[in-house]
C-alpha cells in the first residue's frame, strides 16, 4: 500500500512538473500558462516528490527507502514521458 | 549538471573543439568498444534480479512454494545427509529455503582431492526430505547470473577482468554522457518522434537519464564486487599473516575457514538447536545459511548466518558455535566502517533485500539500461549510415558494428528464449545435460551472427526479432506440454512463479513484436532527401553529442 501511495506520489509529482515546463506546456494548451500557476505547478510537483520520499523512509528507514525511492521516481518519469509521447502521437493523428 | 562551466569553455572558443565536443567523442567509443559486451552484461544482469524464479521454473519438477518450512529443521535434515553423502569433508554450506527458494543449495569441499582435480562439489536438496533432489541437470538462472560478470568458456578471472574493464568503460561513458547531454533539466521529458537521428537520441537520453541513479550505482556497485581482484594491493600490502587473512575473511564472508581438525572423531551437536538460536534473534525465516567446518571432529566449528532480506548491506552477521557441544562461541553482527561501506555497496548492486515490488523496480530499471546501451549502439549507426557515400557499399567498420549489433542485441533475445527451450526440450537422459543447455544457448547465438551476416541488414533484424517473439509466445505453449504445470493450473493454484514466467513470456514477446513491426515499416529517408533535410539536423545533433 505505500509502494502504490509513493509511487502514486511521483507519478503526480513529474506530471505537475512535466506541466510546468514550457514545451508540454504548448504541446498540451497551445499556450504558456500563467508564471504564477508554472511556479505552484512545480512547487507543488516537488513536494509530491518529497512526500513519496518521506513516506519511504518512515515505513523503510533510509538505506531502504531511498532505493526503493530512486526506483518509484525512475519508473514515474518514465511513465509520464510515455503518456506525453501518447498524447503527441494522438494529436498529430487527428490533426 | 556541468552545463554552465561547458557553455562558458564552448562560448570562449566557439571554433575550438570545447570540453563537450571531446565528451562526446569519448562517449561515442567508450560506448560502442566494449557495448556489445555491455549489452550482454546488462540484459544477463537483469534477467538475474529472478534468478531465484528462474531457477524455481527450470526445475518444475519440485513443488511450488507454499510458505517457508522452518529452516531449523530443514537445516538438521539436509545436515544429516550430508554427514552421510560426504563423509571427512573439511568444509560444507548450504543455503537454506526462503520465500524465493524452494530447495536447498549446499557445495562441499572433498576431502583429499588430487591436485588438478575439482576439490568442491555441490547438489541441491529437498528441504521435505532432506534428499538430493530428482529433478533435471541444469544450472538454471545461475548461468544468467555467472555469465553476467564471468562469462563461459574461459578462465574465471579472464571473465571477470573483462567485465571489470567494460564496467570501467560503462563508468567513463555515463560521466563524459552526463557532460555531453547539456539539457538534462530543459529537455527532461522531451522526444521528438519520426526525426529518425533525433528521435533515437531522444529516446537514449530519456533512458538514460530517467534511470541515472541505478546507471551509475549498478555500474560503480559492480566495479565493488570485484574490487579485490581487479585493486589487490592495499590488502596485498596490510594483511601479512594468517591472522590477519583470518580476520579480513570474518569481515567480508560468513563462510568460515576450516583450520586444523583435531584427528579425534566426534559427531556434531544439533543442528536444529542452534539454526533454533538464530531465529530468535532474526525471525523465523531470517537465517540464510548453515556452514560447517571440520564436520565430524572435534575440532569441528559451525556458522549460522543471516540471511540477506531486509537490510541493505551484505556485511556477515552469524552465531559462531562450537561443532560438538553446540555451545555459542561468538556473535558476529557488526564489521568495521570499511568492510560495511563495501557490504552496503554490494547489497546495493545485488538487490537481494528487496520485497517483490522493490525487485520489480530493480528489473524495469535495470531494462531501460539494457535499453539505453541498445540505442546506443544502434544510434551508432543511424548516425553514420547518412554520411555513407554509398549506403549500398558501407565500409569495413561501419558493416562490422551494424552486423554484431544485430547479433548483441537481437540474436541475445533469441540465445536466451532458446536457453529456455533448451531447459524444456533436452532429455533428462542426456550425459553433461546442464552443459548442453548452455551449449545450446552459445550455439543459437553464434547461429544468429551467422544468420546477421549473410541475410541483409534490415531482413536479419526483422527475422531475429520475430524470432524471438515466436519463441518467447511459445514457451508457455512449450511448458503446458511438457510439464504438469500450465498456465491454467499455475493461476488456479496461486502458483505465481509459473504463472509470472508465462506472462512475462507473453509481455516480451509483445515487446519483439512491436519492435519487429517498427522496424520492418521504417523507411530510410532517400539520398536527396537526407541531403536537403538531415544535414542540419545530423549538425545539430553532433553538437549536442
Amino acid at each position: 500500500m505505500i509502494h502504490l501511495s509513493s509511487f502514486i506520489l511521483c507519478l503526480t509529482g513529474f506530471a505537475a512538473l512535466a506541466v510546468a515546463m514550457d514545451r508540454p506546456q504548448h504541446d498540451l494548451f497551445g499556450r504558456a500558462l500563467p508564471a504564477p500557476a508554472t511556479v505552484a505547478l512545480r512547487v507543488g510537483g516537488a513536494a509530491s516528490l518529497l512526500g513519496a520520499l518521506g513516506l519511504l523512509v518512515a515505513w523503510q528507514g533510509w538505506g531502504l527507502g531511498l532505493v526503493m525511492f530512486s526506483g518509484h521516481t525512475s519508473l514515474g518519469a518514465g511513465v509520464v514521458h510515455g503518456a506525453l509521447i501518447a498524447r503527441g502521437r494522438r494529436a498529430a493523428r487527428s490533426n | 549538471m556541468g552545463s554552465p562551466s561547458v557553455t562558458t569553455d564552448q562560448q570562449a572558443r566557439p571554433d575550438g573543439r570545447g570540453l563537450r565536443q571531446s565528451m562526446s567523442d569519448l562517449h561515442t567509443w567508450v560506448g560502442l568498444l566494449l557495448g556489445w559486451v555491455l549489452y550482454a552484461m546488462f540484459l544477463t544482469g537483469t534477467v538475474s534480479y529472478f534468478k531465484d524464479e528462474l531457477s524455481q521454473w527450470m526445475r518444475p519438477e519440485l513443488p511450488a512454494l507454499s510458505g517457508v518450512p522452518d529452516q531449523a529443521l530443514v537445516a538438521q535434515r539436509v545436515a544429516d545427509e550430508l554427514v552421510a553423502l560426504v563423509p571427512g569433508s573439511p568444509q560444507w554450506s548450504l543455503r537454506l529455503p526462503d520465500a524465493r527458494n524452494n530447495s536447498v543449495y549446499a557445495f562441499w569441499r572433498t576431502a583429499g582431492a588430487a591436485p588438478g582435480q575439482r576439490g568442491f562439489g555441490e547438489g541441491n536438496f529437498d528441504p521435505a526430505t532432506g534428499r538430493t533432489v530428482s529433478s533435471r541437470a541444469t544450472l538454471g538462472g545461475d548461468f544468467f547470473y555467472r555469465f553476467h560478470f564471468q562469462f563461459h568458456y574461459m578462465p574465471v578471472v579472464w571473465g571477470r577482468w573483462i567485465a571489470g574493464i567494460a564496467a570501467m568503460f560503462m563508468l567513463v561513458a555515463i560521466v563524459s554522457g552526463v557532460i555531453t547531454h547539456k539539457k538534462i533539466f530543459v529537455d527532461f521529458f522531451t522526444f521528438r518522434w519520426g526525426k529518425g537521428q533525433r528521435s533515437w537520441l531522444d529516446a537514449h537520453n530519456a533512458l538514460s537519464v530517467f534511470g541515472l541513479p541505478f546507471h551509475a550505482m549498478i555500474t560503480y556497485t559492480g566495479l565493488v564486487t570485484l574490487m579485490a581482484l581487479y585493486m589487490p594491493w592495499g590488502q596485498q600490502a596490510g594483511i601479512k599473516t594468517a591472522e590477519d587473512r583470518r580476520q579480513l575473511n570474518a569481515e567480508l564472508s560468513a563462510f568460515i575457514q576450516p583450520g586444523k581438525p583435531s584427528g579425534e572423531k566426534a559427531p556434531l551437536a544439533s543442528i536444529e538447536d542452534m539454526v533454533r538460536q538464530a531465529q530468535e534473534r532474526w525471525g523465523r525465516d531470517g537465517v540464510g545459511r548453515v556452514t560447517a567446518t571440520h564436520p565430524g571432529d572435534a575440532a569441528a566449528r559451525v556458522a549460522v548466518a543471516r540471511g540477506d532480506g531486509g537490510r541493505v548491506s551484505m556485511s556477515p552477521q552469524y552465531l559462531e558455535f562450537e561443532g560438538t557441544t553446540g555451545k555459542l562461541l561468538a556473535v558476529h553482527e557488526g564489521v568495521g566502517p570499511a568492510a560495511e561501506t563495501r557490504g552496503v555497496l554490494y547489497a546495493l548492486h545485488l538487490g537481494r533485500f528487496s520485497d517483490s515490488v522493490t525487485r520489480w523496480l530493480y528489473f524495469l530499471v535495470s531494462l531501460a539500461g539494457t535499453a539505453m546501451v541498445g540505442t546506443g549502439l544502434v544510434m551508432w549507426t543511424v548516425k553514420r549510415r547518412q554520411k555513407l557515400p554509398d549506403p549500398a557499399r558501407p565500409h569495413i567498420g561501419f558493416h562490422v558494428v551494424e552486423r554484431l549489433n544485430i547479433a548483441s542485441i537481437a540474436g541475445l533475445s533469441v540465445a536466451m528464449a532458446a536457453f529456455l527451450w533448451a531447459n524444456r526440450l533436452l532429455p533428462e537422459t542426456l550425459a553433461d545435460r546442464a552443459n548442453w543447455e548452455i551449449h545450446g544457448f552459445f550455439i543459437v547465438w553464434a547461429l544468429t551472427l551467422l544468420h546477421g551476416v549473410l541475410r541483409p541488414a534490415k531482413k536479419a533484424w526483422v527475422e531475429q526479432l520475430w524470432l524471438a517473439a515466436a519463441l518467447l509466445a511459445l514457451l508457455p505453449v512449450l511448458n503446458a506440454a511438457t510439464t504438469q504445470r500450465p498456465l491454467w493450473r499455475s493461476l488456479a493454484d496461486g502458483d505465481w512463479v509459473f504463472a509470472g514466467m508465462d506472462l512475462m513470456c507473453w509481455a516480451l514477446a509483445a515487446l519483439h513484436a512491436v519492435l519487429a513491426v517498427r522496424t520492418l515499416r521504417h523507411q530510410p529517408k532517400t539520398r536527396p532527401a537526407r541531403k536537403a533535410v538531415n544535414k542540419p539536423a545530423g549538425a545539430a545533433v553532433l553538437r549536442e553529442g
